[in-house]
């Protein structure tokens, strides 16, 4: 029996920061609905501790969710010196703007940049489709 | 033999140096261009659609379903136009005006608030040619044009040998990131990176400030006062200062008092300019069109001949506040570049996409029409990021109406 399913899998918070990426802009153009484009949106760079604590490996597809919204996502390494523990870092798209509050004190101006979540593994889980 | 040069509308740089091979109407090949500006003057091959209820229909049900939309809503949004030239922008805000409607566009959720105040004269500033042959000290905030304007560095900012400096980046120029992340920019700066906490930059600010007039710089995070002072001394010796204010910078501050105030330290010791980091190739030409009409650069409201304006008439607080009961989108995706929590809100209310490409917004539209991809399918002109006015012809022709074309048509209808 695999006792190890009954644990909670182990969650942590992020701030998540959003930003460009030339590729990803490219791949947009070309096609938003394409593979390219959702490979390359649909990531989240984190801190290799913050990996380790979730039992996640390069590459694999974690859970990111907030009261806004529940995204899976493919986790990577930042490559970011120095340790950033708690901070991550996602390309701005679609699936980054489902977990972005509606909460902007009245000035129009959301916090894009600015995302607080959770984040589990996803067990294998495939990468969350974009739509309406 | 004398070239032919065209301007890439892929972003707010406008490069006027791009050469073309281009056979029956579809572009082959495209020179000097950057990544993404290659791929956006190569978008175009499909022909014409025009679809009301997800159902294709002739060109003249589309126009007609779009002006009964226009005409039956009592407090319509128009939106988007950051890929329009100034001719359709002013069209727009004439069919703004005509059907009561909410206008904005993107720059009320970006930059807006930064062109408004140096339309108010409130920064000095300058053009990206100036910066090519002069700028000794350029600062990057929050941006990150390696990924966001590729050719920023190398043809404007960095990298040229421009007419006062012939000596170059390896000499001449000193390129300053500072930002919350070493940033592809931040790693062509090199020891000029300052890294900042999220949401730092006003204290960072502060901090500089006191650094230039000599005082100990503090931050609640501890920043080395050393550096700081290092940096203050920098910028203090900057003969022509460019400071280009990005995404990064403009969502941290809570408003722009600390910028203001930094821009005029500055240029109390040295000679600072400032330029927004527009993403969109023409939403400064919106912003400023819209100024010169309403004295407003976004979110305004048309109403019985007067206008309404304030963050109420954005896109964010209409959708929020459901007070829009009709959209025309031109030229944008707000169900991709919004929040969910937020553009789900458009799906309860009867929306036209102008758009040169399918997206989640055109796809969910009662009416969509592919226009033709502005500067690579049709010419007229823009406002770059600078404020410079660029004139541009269309590469290759198309069957498929220009966004201004279908305003045209839509304000004839009704």
């Amino acid at each position: 029996m695999d006792f190890g399913s009954f644990l909670k899998a182990p969650e942590i918070k992020v701030k998540v920061i959003t930003y460009r990426d030339i590729f990803q802009d490219k791949a947009m153009i070309e096609n938003r609905f394409g593979d390219d484009y959702r490979d390359r949106s649909a990531v989240i760079k984190l801190d290799p501790a913050d990996l380790k604590q979730l039992s996640v490996k390069k590459g694999d597809t974690v859970v990111l969710k907030n009261s806004f919204g529940t995204i899976v996502v493919r986790a990577e390494e930042s490559g970011y010196e120095p340790s950033h523990r708690g901070i991550a870092y996602m390309p701005n798209s679609p699936w980054s703007n489902m977990l972005v509050s509606d909460e902007t004190g009245g000035t129009g101006i959301p916090k894009f940049k600015d995302i607080s979540a959770t984040v589990t593994s996803a067990k294998g889980e495939k990468v969350t489709e974009i739509g309406f | 033999m004398e070239k032919n040069y065209y301007v890439c509308t892929g972003c707010g740089m406008l490069c006027d140096d791009i050469e073309v091979e281009s056979e029956k109407n579809i572009v082959n090949k495209v020179h000097t261009a950057c990544r993404v500006g290659v791929a956006h003057m190569k978008e175009g091959r499909e022909s014409a659609v025009f679809r009301v209820d997800d159902k294709p229909v002739d060109e003249a049900t589309a126009i007609s379903e779009a002006a009964a939309i226009l005409k039956n809503a009592k407090n319509p949004l128009i939106f988007g136009l950051g890929t329009s030239t100034n001719e359709t922008q002013k069209l727009a805000i004439e069919l703004a005006r005509k059907t009561s409607a909410t206008l904005d566009d993107t720059s009320s959720f970006c930059l807006g608030r930064v062109v408004e105040a140096l339309l108010q004269n409130k920064f000095k500033v300058c053009t990206l040619d100036d910066v090519r042959n002069k700028a000794d000290v350029t600062i990057f905030w929050g941006a990150d044009p390696s990924d966001s304007h590729p050719r920023h560095l190398s043809k404007h900012s960095y990298f040229p040998r421009g007419t006062e400096k012939q000596r170059g980046w390896e000499e001449e120029r000193t390129a300053i990131a500072i930002d919350v992340r070493k940033s592809h920019t931040a790693k062509i700066c090199g020891n000029y990176f300052f890294q900042i906490p999220p949401g730092g930059d006003a204290e960072f600010i502060d901090a500089l400030i006191a650094g230039l007039s000599g005082k100990l710089p503090k931050t609640s995070y501890n920043f080395p006062p050393k550096r700081i002072l290092e940096l203050a001394n920098i910028l203090k010796g900057a003969k022509f200062g460019v400071v280009f204010v990005g995404l990064g910078l403009v969502y941290s501050l809570e408003n722009l008092e600390p910028l203001i105030r930094l821009m005029d330290a500055l240029n109390e010791k040295a000679n600072f300019h400032l330029i927004p980091m527009v993403g969109h190739y023409n939403m400064r030409g919106f912003n400023e069109n819209l100024f010169e009409e309403t004295g407003h650069v976004n979110s305004v409201k048309f109403e019985d001949g007067t206008v309404k304006h304030g963050p109420e008439y954005s896109i964010v607080e209409s959708l929020k506040a459901k007070t829009v009961d009709a959209a025309l989108i031109i030229g944008s995706d707000p169900l991709s570049s919004l929040p969910r929590s937020v553009a789900k809100n458009l799906l309860e209310i009867p929306v036209i996409s102008l758009d040169p490409c399918e997206t989640l917004t055109s796809r969910r539209a009662k009416v969509y029409i592919n226009t033709a991809i502005s500067g690579v399918e049709s010419g007229g002109s823009a406002t770059r990021m600078d404020g410079v006015k660029v004139n541009f012809k269309p590469v290759v022709e198309t069957t498929r109406l220009s966004d201004e074309a279908v305003l045209k048509k839509i304000m004839e209808a009704l």
